[in-house]
């Protein structure tokens, strides 16, 4: 059985936080160190599936043209007897605390930074592409000009600025949100504290640092974005008429 | 999990993606090809992201700016919105490297900054660092904000002014020189081997009439036509050029083919339907809000602002919202439960919905009657009121007087003028009297003793409601597909909310029922009274002018030419023409030979069939900027043909960096800045209670070629050596007048948009404060200090430098309201009845039209029902155009967009699909009277019954989506910039029409793109 922090939580699917102390994410040892844990949280009432964030990751992290480091997947969900309803839903690396895919790395390229990234060295990483399998959230890729792992940081060159991550930075419905949940004061510490929140993939336990508000539980394994469509490119799909 | 859940798949095509990466499968051997066998990011760990444009501290603030990189403030103009954004830009590079939101801008910002801040506190306002840690004033860029920076760079931008080779739209090209390009758009002569045609020294002339005969027209001048696409913040000095130095009267934009029939429903409303005012609800604090024909959220002007206040306050705040619309878009949110709700409306029928709602809150006594008997402003102001409405007022309401249709005005009871002009009159016991300060009768149907004997009249409200009863809620429910419950359950919403409730649309309205639609949906707003209070509807706060202001005058000046004649797009009274002149001495006035518009804009819809079809008269020149009807006009294939044989129109010449589908048929090519090259100054549409004015100066340098005088060849150097070769008043030496009268030079751009500046600058209370050196220095306004210097006084350009330093000038937040009601009011009265719609008679007709709200079923031009030419039975559906989150008529050169939403699958609702056996990813036939197109089609719940719908944005044949040829060499086309199919190759013409026209609402002019009778079948 699961005894980590949080797991048992996962299992359910949906993660209560009372008071700041047991905060979700929150490392008492970093804590002290005065070493931040970033995470995310995420209001999937006010993503207003605007892509901003989809385009202002590739802008800032020259994410290569067949890939993203994060996307929001757009839902049409019914349910029987309503109306169908609209939900966007954010994803990117999870920065697990129990990341399935650091073990995986045959070359301890992979690693959990002190302020809780997953994070991939890439001078060491060989591009075999274990991570990319091992990870449950489908956050990982190759990418094709480097030939290595490549994923969401948290935009770590940008924090270590004291920026913001550019997806949270520019969320125009104000649905992203970040910081350092080892501080109570912090907003995301706030907003666990005051809302119900879920994870993706909780039967997983993979402790995850993004956290989302307002998540429909039949959504909460659709991490592979298989249920959006993308019409397939066609060199010649349209014909014009040029009227009768 | 009890309920049984469906995630369709192919939901909305927005944020489609595959999977993150490639898989799997592809990567695997890469282990054993060995160690880092691809290139070598910039950094192990962080790749190739960009560098940090500055370093915080984020206990002590401490700012560390990067030196290679600069950060300015200066506006997007991805879409009309134009929000302020903040530029990242690698100096060494000359190239912008990523874009986020000005945190001075409401535009891009809630709440945002005061404008006192420093430039270094506005860059710590958006880092991890102090209450909010970054968050509290988070200022956005949008999904296209972030992307369009691409096509700055777009290898398909014209940089040197073009010549066609060949015939016209034959993609064949050559490069001419800057002084080629002037000398013969000037001149003329046998410019294409194809015989002589006439420059504009010749065209320019300010005596002769256009048409023989027929003085109404104005001079040959106006022979010389300019369409535009948006106000970029660059067209007063267009107007300056085209108006007061060329002598031409005939401008227009956009609108007839965007959002015009809303605007001008408004317009109605608000009693003025060439400027068109509009409000929009006070998002942040309405209760309930009705959006038909608008998506908050998912699209609309202002896009981010909406976005962001919509969706704070349905999930903090107090706001439930329905949005009536034939397709599920993402301005509903599943998360936020019973706050969004869609209701599904057949298109085109949003006006009869209206009359439903209004016939409700007349039956259930929820119209505002103590708001709407206030027949002035100072009975309003006594009452309490914070706007006034004509309800009261009395109307002409016999149809053989003469003013039949107009208001009853003392004058016509024999009493003289008082003090605010001939009183309007409302009922009395003993008869009418003018509107006083007290409140007056709400209904009141009699007959006047005027001093032409008896006339029959009633208030504009009684004859609102004798509209509104004249259909059953039952059969209004019929026509626009709403169940009469959910009918009243709005009109439940809206009463019972009281002034927190309000009703808002915009481009949706483009039906061909569109105006009556608007009106209709605007007067529930009326009924209401929510007009400038908070929680209701605000109009814009408007802003500190560029062109009129306390430093510089650049709005007239000394010899400026005042153009006339009636309008080329016919939004004028026909009954001023010479042709109805002479009908009416025939005895038969009316139908005249095409149509007019005398309560519509300028209607570059109708400058398509003036054109291509010489009626009111012939055009001999048209020039386009930055503006693409050919792409965006429903119905136009019909017409763009006849464009192209130079007989038809001589000489063509487009401004613009693309060529997209309208400059492809154009002779002369003129490249122009882009984005953040460029100069302008905007304001907001609407939905900001301040005044705001956006300010774009080109933080980057041009990439145009440049004239021998060293300027970038865009639209500013092309007007300017026009002008100074033909010798047109306002342009030289001695140009702009100062508030002194002392005459100031306009010989480049510089000397333009720096006046402007300071006139922003210097307007309203109190003058902006100096900027710092330190705002100078963090904003890169030290790019253009020395020209600041130069060309403004010294006690101005510091002032000006903290215009474009904050990217605008922005009235405090705190500004917005004034107890419960908006500051910035609008004060005119709402027009419940607006005569000069409810008097005028179609030309097409001779017949009248209702001129208060009213559901009237699509017509042609001659009155005949679209239903009868195209019965239900030959074309059982209604086709519809939605927009796209990221992609709009001019965004498809950037391709990050692409990478997002690769094209636009044709959208249909299950039933329709199962009655087909059309499955998603299915091949399909869609056509209508005007056209035909084959797509793929993607099956959803979220579509009304019988509608099938297409994203715009896509179906492109020009920005390369074809082969361009310069100079013997040719750019290939790009299928991907062609991909998907275009609503508007499926628009109608009017079949009625004598001279050939596209279909249009016969009120307003606008484009039908909503509700286009059509039928599907699957291929294959």
């Amino acid at each position: 059985m699961d005894t980590t922090r949080r797991g048992f939580l996962g299992a359910i699917g949906q993660v209560s936080i009372g008071a700041a102390a047991s905060v979700a994410g929150a490392d008492p040892a970093a804590a002290e160190t005065g070493a931040p844990h970033w995470g995310m949280v995420v209001d999937l009432r006010k993503c207003i599936g605007c892509q901003a964030c989809t385009v202002a990751c590739i802008m800032e992290n020259a994410v290569p043209e067949d890939a993203f480091r994060t996307h929001v997947s757009v839902y049409e969900l019914v349910a029987e007897g309503q109306d169908p309803a609209m939900v966007m839903l954010p994803r990117l690396c999870n920065h697990c605390d129990d990341p399935p895919c650091v073990p995986v790395c045959p070359v301890g390229a992979t690693f959990k930074a002190e302020s809780g990234e997953v994070l991939v060295d890439a001078s060491r990483c060989v591009g075999c592409a274990y991570c990319v399998q091992a990870c449950p959230y489908d956050a990982r890729f190759i990418n094709h000009d480097t030939q290595t792992a490549d994923k969401c940081t948290f935009c770590f060159h940008r924090t270590q600025a004291g920026l913001l991550p550019a997806c949270v930075e520019t969320c125009v419905g104000g649905a992203r949100n970040f910081g350092d949940l080892n501080d109570p004061e912090c907003e995301v510490a706030r907003m666990l504290r005051e809302h119900q929140v879920s994870v993706l993939r909780p039967e997983m336990h993979t402790n995850p640092n993004v956290y989302y508000i307002g998540l429909d539980e039949v959504l909460d394994g659709r991490v592979a974005g298989e249920a959006a469509y993308r019409p397939p490119f066609d060199a010649a799909p349209a014909r014009h008429g040029e009227g009768l | 999990m009890s309920t049984r859940r469906n995630i369709l798949k192919g939901a909305a095509a927005t944020g489609a993606i595959a999977t993150f990466g490639a898989g799997y499968a592809a990567t695997a051997r890469k282990l054993a090809r060995g160690h880092w066998s691809g290139e070598v990011p910039a950094d192990a760990v962080t790749g190739n992201s960009a560098p940090p444009e500055f370093r915080i501290d984020p206990a002590t603030g401490e700012l560390a700016l990067n030196p290679e990189i600069a950060l300015s403030y200066t506006m997007c103009i991805g879409c009309t919105t134009m929000c302020g954004v903040r530029v990242k830009v690698d100096k060494a590079a000359n190239k912008v490297l990523r874009v986020a939101g000005n945190p001075y801008s409401p535009m891009s910002t809630d709440p945002f900054i005061d404008y006192a801040t420093s430039v270094a506190d506005s860059f710590r306002a958006m880092a991890q660092t102090g209450a909010g840690q970054g968050m509290a004033h988070r200022s956005t860029a949008c999904g296209r904000g972030n992307a369009v920076l691409e096509q700055v760079a777009n290898p398909r931008r014209v940089l040197a002014p073009l010549k066609r080779v060949g015939p016209r739209g034959a993609g064949q090209w050559q490069r001419i020189s800057f002084g080629q390009l002037v000398e013969e758009i000037a001149e003329g002569g046998d410019l294409f081997g194809e015989g002589r045609v006439a420059g504009l020294r010749e065209i320019r002339d300010l005596e002769t009439p256009i048409r023989p005969g027929a003085p109404e027209f104005g001079p040959r001048a106006n022979g010389l036509v300019w369409m535009n696409g948006v106000d970029d913040g660059r067209d007063a000095l267009v107007l300056r050029w085209l108006k007061q130095g060329f002598g031409s009267s005939n401008f227009t934009r956009h609108g007839s083919y965007c959002g015009g029939a809303y605007r001008s429903g408004s317009g109605a409303m608000f009693g003025d339907l060439k400027q068109m005012p509009h409000a929009k609800p006070d998002f942040a604090n309405a209760r309930f809000i009705l959006f038909a024909g608008t998506a908050p959220a998912n699209a609309g002007n202002p896009f981010k602002r909406v976005g962001t206040l919509v969706a704070k306050a349905r999930s903090e705040g107090e706001l439930s919202y329905a949005v009536v619309d034939p397709v599920l878009n993402n301005a509903q949110n599943g998360p936020s439960g019973t706050r969004s709700r869609w209701i599904r409306i057949t298109p085109g029928t949003d006006g009869a919905l209206a009359m439903a709602i209004i016939r409700r809150m007349f039956e259930a006594g929820t119209i505002n009657s103590r708001y709407l008997a206030q027949p002035s402003a100072g009975a309003a102001a006594a009452a309490g009121e914070a706007s006034w409405t004509n309800a009261t007022h009395l109307v002409i309401a016999e149809e053989a007087h003469p003013r039949f249709g107009r208001m009853l005005r003392g004058s016509d009871m024999g009493l003289a003028p008082g003090a605010e002009g001939d009183p309007f009159m409302v009922a009395a016991p003993a008869g009418p009297v003018p509107a006083g300060t007290g409140a007056a009768p709400l209904f009141h149907d009699g007959v006047a003793g005027t001093i032409e004997g008896p006339v029959r009249v009633k208030t504009a409200l009684t004859l609102l409601r004798e509209e509104a009863m004249a259909g059953s809620v039952e059969a209004y429910s019929a026509a626009c597909g709403i169940p009469v419950a959910t009918i009243d359950w709005l009109a439940s919403e809206l009463g019972r909310h009281g002034r927190r409730a309000a009703v808002n649309s915009h481009g949706g309205m483009m039906s061909g029922s569109g105006f009556y639609n608007a009106y209709a949906l605007m007067m529930i707003n009326t009924l209401i009274g929510n007009l400038n209070w908070k929680g209701g509807t605000m109009i814009a706060g408007g802003w500190f002018p560029d062109t009129r202001g306390p430093a510089y005058d650049l709005a007239s000046f000394p010899g400026a030419v005042t153009a006339r004649g009636l309008p080329f797009g016919r939004n004028g009274p026909y009954e001023k023409t010479s042709e109805f002149k002479a009908k009416l001495a025939e005895g038969r006035p009316y139908p005249a030979d095409g149509p007019w518009y005398p309560n519509a804009p300028g209607l570059a819809t109708e400058w398509l069939s003036s054109l291509a079809e010489g009626y009111p008269y012939r055009a001999e020149a048209l020039i386009l900027r930055n503006t693409n009807p050919v792409y965006g006009v429903p119905g136009i294939a019909h017409l763009a043909e006849r464009l192209k044989d130079p007989a038809v129109v001589p000489l063509i010449v487009s401004i613009d960096p693309f060529i997209n589908e309208s400059s492809a048929i154009a002779d002369y090519v003129v490249p122009d800045s882009v984005m953040y090259e460029t100069w302008g100054f905007t304001k907001p549409w609407g939905g900001v209670a301040t005044r705001a004015t956006c300010a774009r100066w080109p933080v980057i340098e041009p990439r145009m070629e440049r004239t021998p005088a060293g300027a970038p060849i865009g639209m500013e150097a092309f007007l300017i050596a026009l002008a100074l070769r033909l010798g047109l008043p306002g342009f030289g030496p001695q140009a702009i007048p100062d508030a002194a009268g002392v005459l100031h030079p306009l010989e480049r751009a510089e000397d333009w948009y720096l006046r402007g500046a300071a006139n922003v600058a210097l307007a309203g209370e109190a003058p902006v404060a100096e900027a710092t050196d330190e705002d100078i220095e963090m904003s890169n306004v030290a790019r253009i200090a020395a020209d600041l210097q130069a060309v403004l006084k010294p006690s101005e350009w510091r002032r000006a430098a903290t215009v474009f330093a904050k990217g605008g000038r922005y009235e405090p937040i705190g500004r917005s309201y004034e107890g419960e009601r908006a500051r910035h009011a609008f004060a005119a009265p709402m027009q419940v009845w607006n005569e000069d719609l409810g008097s005028y008679r179609r030309a097409t007709t001779g017949t009248r039209l209702p001129g208060t709200a009213a559901w009237r079923a699509a017509e042609f031009a001659d009155g005949s029902k679209v239903a009868d030419h195209y019965p239900e039975r030959d074309w059982p559906l209604k086709v519809v155009s939605y927009k796209s989150p990221l992609q709009n008529s001019y965004s498809v050169g950037a391709p990050t967009l692409l990478r997002i939403t690769a094209s636009n699958p044709v959208s249909l609702g299950t039933a329709l699909a199962a009655e087909h056996g059309i499955a998603t990813g299915d091949r399909i036939r869609l056509s209508t009277p005007g056209g035909t197109l084959e797509s793929t089609a993607l099956v959803r719940e979220g579509v009304a019954p019988g509608t099938v719908a297409i994203e715009h944005g896509f179906g492109h044949r020009g920005f390369g989506a074809g082969d361009i040829t310069i100079d013997g060499e040719t750019w290939p086309g790009d299928p991907r910039l062609g991909a998907g199919v275009l609503l508007n190759d499926l628009g109608l013409v009017d079949p009625t029409r004598a001279h050939a026209g596209v279909w249009v609402d016969p009120v307003s002019g606008t484009a039908v793109r909503q509700g286009l009778p059509a039928r599907i079948e699957r291929l294959g």
